[in-house]
């Protein structure tokens, strides 16, 4: 055993202050990191081999680089960076963009609040203040939000989240297509360039359970027309259980009907399959979507409401002897292949369908968990009578799985845009902050509340002085031009001049600055307060590899 | 001035109803042909709407279909175009209604409830067609081929349609369906749903101000909520002259200097009411001679002044030129 293993073998108690002297140090590691990849112009970040292969990773996204790095060699460190290392990979997982941002507020937070810490001020009341001063940056930034339209708005939007101009274009023009709650499925190309495709009526996974199924083998999928559907998660095994559902559908003049289940036995199938049943009712046998029970019983749920049936459920005791005539769902038409299967035109109430859609966008809006968020987003999208398919292409598979994150990303910041608005871009938005924290310096009359004002006033200003270094200009030279040049006015990296922001188009989408600073403020106020740190014999392995 | 469809066909499939009138920007000179979509088919009228002819006498015609909806180019020159909407699809005609034709095929086949025909048609060629099941259908091609165009349309129950007097650039296009409104402003490609102040009830009339460049300003004909305006092109709508308007708004007719003299009326289920300031106040319009309370279309291209002519036709087929 090393002398490194058996001191994270090493159980204890850390006080101050050693907490904080690790804990910064931790921090600023890993800010340090990411602070390159701030802005337009991100220098970039190595990893020496990634999960699963044998070659070097480039980086140049702040939440990606945060969840590479799991380890720090100095256990206090550690700590420190794993604290911060949560907070970043929350917000890239929700937002999809903003990690850079937070990282650098936060390392200033946290660096100059432990600096009035140490020379005697209180950490809680510190807390306090900086929590309850982000409330005046938020309120500020508020004020500031516009709304964009048009593809080409929203091209020069997924520019400023992912510099990559061909990208963008395409991004542009499938939002304003799909608008910020329609579904967008990003999928690895088979060649070199970005493609798209849009596909009108609603889809699930889950596809043929039998081939012969498909009418058409060029198309390899299966199609019908005025088609009832039996909605469910039964596991159908014995035929005559299917032939009441069958004589049911025949009886109220159906020509055709989808069987949605999670298994069909090949004995049932061959009752569909039978041709005097095919003279009478063409049948059609296709997976229940989604493989987890939760997904599955949702997404069967959308499907009953938007066709006008019910949902049949195994684990709610339901079997096909219960099915009514009623229950059945119709649509004009559906088709399977043999991955998905999807419909148009169902006939379920419309109105209960959109006040449906209207609550799960409410719940969307409510919800941080990322894994809710994106089941809800998916959902939504579905009913929403259409999918933007991109297909990402390149010259690897490398290149392309790391092209398809970035689209992943840009894509999920932009509805955030879409939804919430946008910013000046550039980290002006933040500076722009500075007026309204000055004057609610001025009238603190408590210590700790000055301080935190003071505090802030630096952290709105790092984002901007971060941006202009990684662009190789000078910061104090720059930020003193854009004061020279009044409200409106910030910097253009990539030109290397002052412009109009909103002539140029350059802006933020609000939900990331806001998430941003949010998280970065509430973090770095909280870490302020960790006086003590525990060590286990055999800490858990608790950083997961992607 | 554009023109929605103006009935809910669902519930009118029984008189002789007549559901819609067209005819060329040149209505108002006497040689200019206009039609009327009946129950019993399309009809003709070649003196301005005086007397009436069935148009569908042609030898390729073996039946009368009910005409739900027709439109034919707003360009005095290119008026031999006549689009009819039928149980089943779109009837055509080329050659001023001698021969027609059925281009429209989808399966199953589509009751075509609305039409909206681009104000530029002479030159895009662009129409679109509104299905009581199946959505909207666009052509690009004067009528010729047809394609959904349903992205984003969560309801395809279509029953109105419009389609903006400045459609070649903004693209801006309505539909009404029964559960409100949705709007495109890139032609029909992608649809977006409205909130509307009433909630998700079904639209049966839509209507854009004739100077919409200037004012943004359209509105929406309910079927249980009376009448919605937006003057911000769409995205937000208020309510309209309550408790007057209550009923099924069938029809909307601004006048054609809106901005200027708002002047607008509204079929309100058999009745035509008038408001000369916008839709805050309202009366029976043209009291003393509209005494039947059974209106299902009304036709005024020319506004509504006491020479202008209007055209109105009753829930049994028959038409009035006042």
């Amino acid at each position: 055993m090393t002398k490194s293993d058996k001191k994270w073998q090493t159980p204890g108690v850390v006080f101050q202050p050693k907490v904080y002297e690790g804990l910064r140090g931790g921090i600023n590691t890993l800010v340090n990191a990411i602070r390159p990849t701030l802005g337009p112009l991100p220098r970039c970040v190595v990893n020496d081999r990634t999960y699963g292969s044998s070659r070097a990773e480039l980086l140049d996204d702040g939440g990606i680089i945060a969840r590479r790095i799991i380890q720090l060699s100095n256990r206090e460190e550690d700590m420190g960076a794993m604290y911060l290392r949560q907070v970043l990979w929350k917000m890239h997982e929700t937002i999809g963009d903003g990690a850079a941002t937070a990282a650098v507020m936060f390392q200033t937070i946290y660096n100059e609040g432990l600096r009035y810490i140490v020379a005697g001020g209180s950490a809680m009341r510190l807390r306090q203040h900086l929590e309850a001063a982000s409330q005046v940056i938020l309120e500020e930034l508020d004020g500031m939000v516009t709304h964009l339209d048009g593809r080409e708005q929203y091209a020069r939007l997924a520019e400023t989240i992912c510099y990559d101009p061909e990208l963008a274009k395409m991004l542009g023009e499938i939002f304003d297509i799909i608008g910020a709650y329609g579904r967008l499925d990003v999928r690895p190309g088979r060649g070199r360039e970005l493609e798209r495709e849009y596909i009108e009526g609603m889809y699930w996974e889950g596809g043929l359970f039998s081939r012969e199924f498909i009418q058409d083998p060029l198309l390899g999928r299966a199609e019908v027309e005025n088609t009832a559907l039996l909605i469910s998660d039964l596991e159908i095994k014995e035929p005559q259980d299917l032939l009441p559902v069958l004589d049911m559908a025949i009886g109220a003049n159906f020509k055709t009907l989808v069987v949605i289940a999670s298994a069909v036995s090949d004995q049932a199938l061959s009752v569909l399959l039978s041709k005097p049943n095919r003279e009478k009712i063409q049948a059609v046998a296709v997976k229940a979507p989604a493989r987890d029970t939760v997904n599955r019983s949702k997404a069967l749920e959308d499907l009953a409401l938007l066709t006008g049936g019910r949902a049949f459920f195994q684990a709610a005791g339901d079997t096909l002897s219960t099915v009514q005539i009623d229950d059945l769902g119709q649509a004009r038409r559906a088709w399977a292949d043999r991955d998905s299967f999807g419909i148009s035109g169902g006939r379920g109430d419309p109105r209960r369908l959109r006040q449906h859609i209207a609550q799960l966008r409410s719940a969307l809006n409510n919800t941080d968990g990322s894994e809710e968020h994106k089941r809800l987003q998916e959902r939504i999208g579905i009913l929403m009578g259409g999918t933007a398919v991109l297909w990402v292409g390149g010259n690897s598979p490398i290149t392309i799985e790391a092209r398809k994150a970035l689209a992943e990303r840009t894509a999920e910041a932009m509805r955030g845009a879409l939804r919430e608005g946008v910013l000046p871009g550039g980290g002006i938005a933040l500076l722009a902050c500075q007026p309204a924290l000055q004057k609610k310096r001025r009238s603190a009359k408590d210590p700790d509340e000055h301080a935190a004002y003071t505090i802030l006033l630096n952290a709105v200003e790092t984002p901007i002085r971060t941006l202009i270094d990684n662009a190789g200009f000078k910061p104090d030279k720059v930020l003193g031009e854009i004061n020279s040049a009044g409200p409106g006015f910030g910097f253009d990296a990539r030109q290397g001049h002052l412009v109009e922001m909103a002539q140029s188009g350059i802006c933020d989408a609000a939900s990331v600055v806001k998430a941003a600073t949010f998280s970065a403020i509430h973090g770095a106020a909280l870490a302020l307060t960790i006086d003590v740190l525990i060590h286990l014999k055999n800490p858990p392995s608790s950083y997961h590899a992607p | 001035m554009i023109m929605a469809k103006s009935t809910n066909p669902n519930n009118m499939l029984s008189k002789d109803f007549v559901y819609q009138f067209a005819a060329s920007r040149a209505f108002g000179r006497k040689d200019t042909s206009c039609f009327a979509a009946r129950f019993s088919g399309l009809y003709r009228s070649s003196d301005g709407g005086t007397t009436w002819h069935r148009a569908f006498t042609s030898s390729n015609m073996g039946e009368e279909f009910p005409a739900l909806a027709v439109v034919v180019p707003p360009d005095p020159e290119d008026e031999r175009d006549i689009f009819v909407g039928i149980k089943g699809g779109i009837l055509r005609s080329s050659d001023d209604g001698q021969n027609w034709e059925s281009p429209l095929h989808s399966t199953p086949p589509s009751t075509v409830s609305a039409l909206a025909i681009s104000p530029n048609f002479i030159q895009d060629g662009t129409l679109f067609a509104g299905t009581l099941e199946d959505g909207v259908f666009r052509s690009s091609d004067r009528g010729w081929q047809w394609a959904a165009w349903n992205f984003g349309l969560m309801d395809l129950r279509t029953l109105c349609l419009a389609i903006s007097p400045n459609f070649t650039s903004d693209e801006m296009l309505f539909v009404g369906t029964q559960s409100g409104i949705f709007r495109s402003t890139n032609g029909g490609r992608a649809w977006r749903e409205v909130d509307l102040p009433v909630g998700y009830q079904a639209v049966l009339s839509l209507a854009f101000s004739p100077d919409f460049a200037q004012d943004t300003t359209l509105f929406a004909g309910t079927e249980k909520r009376g009448l919605l305006r937006s003057t911000d092109a769409g995205q937000t709508w208020v309510r309209l002259g309550r408790p007057v308007l209550s009923g099924p708004i069938n029809g909307i007719y601004p006048g054609p200097d809106f901005s200027k003299k708002p002047v607008l009326l509204v079929l309100e289920g058999g009745i035509l009411l008038a408001s000369r300031d916008g839709g805050s106040t309202w009366k029976i319009w043209r009291k003393e001679r509209l005494t039947r309370r059974d209106i299902t279309a009304v036709y005024a291209p020319d506004g509504f002044g006491p020479k202008a002519p209007v055209l109105v036709g009753y829930v049994d087929g028959t038409i009035d030129r006042i």
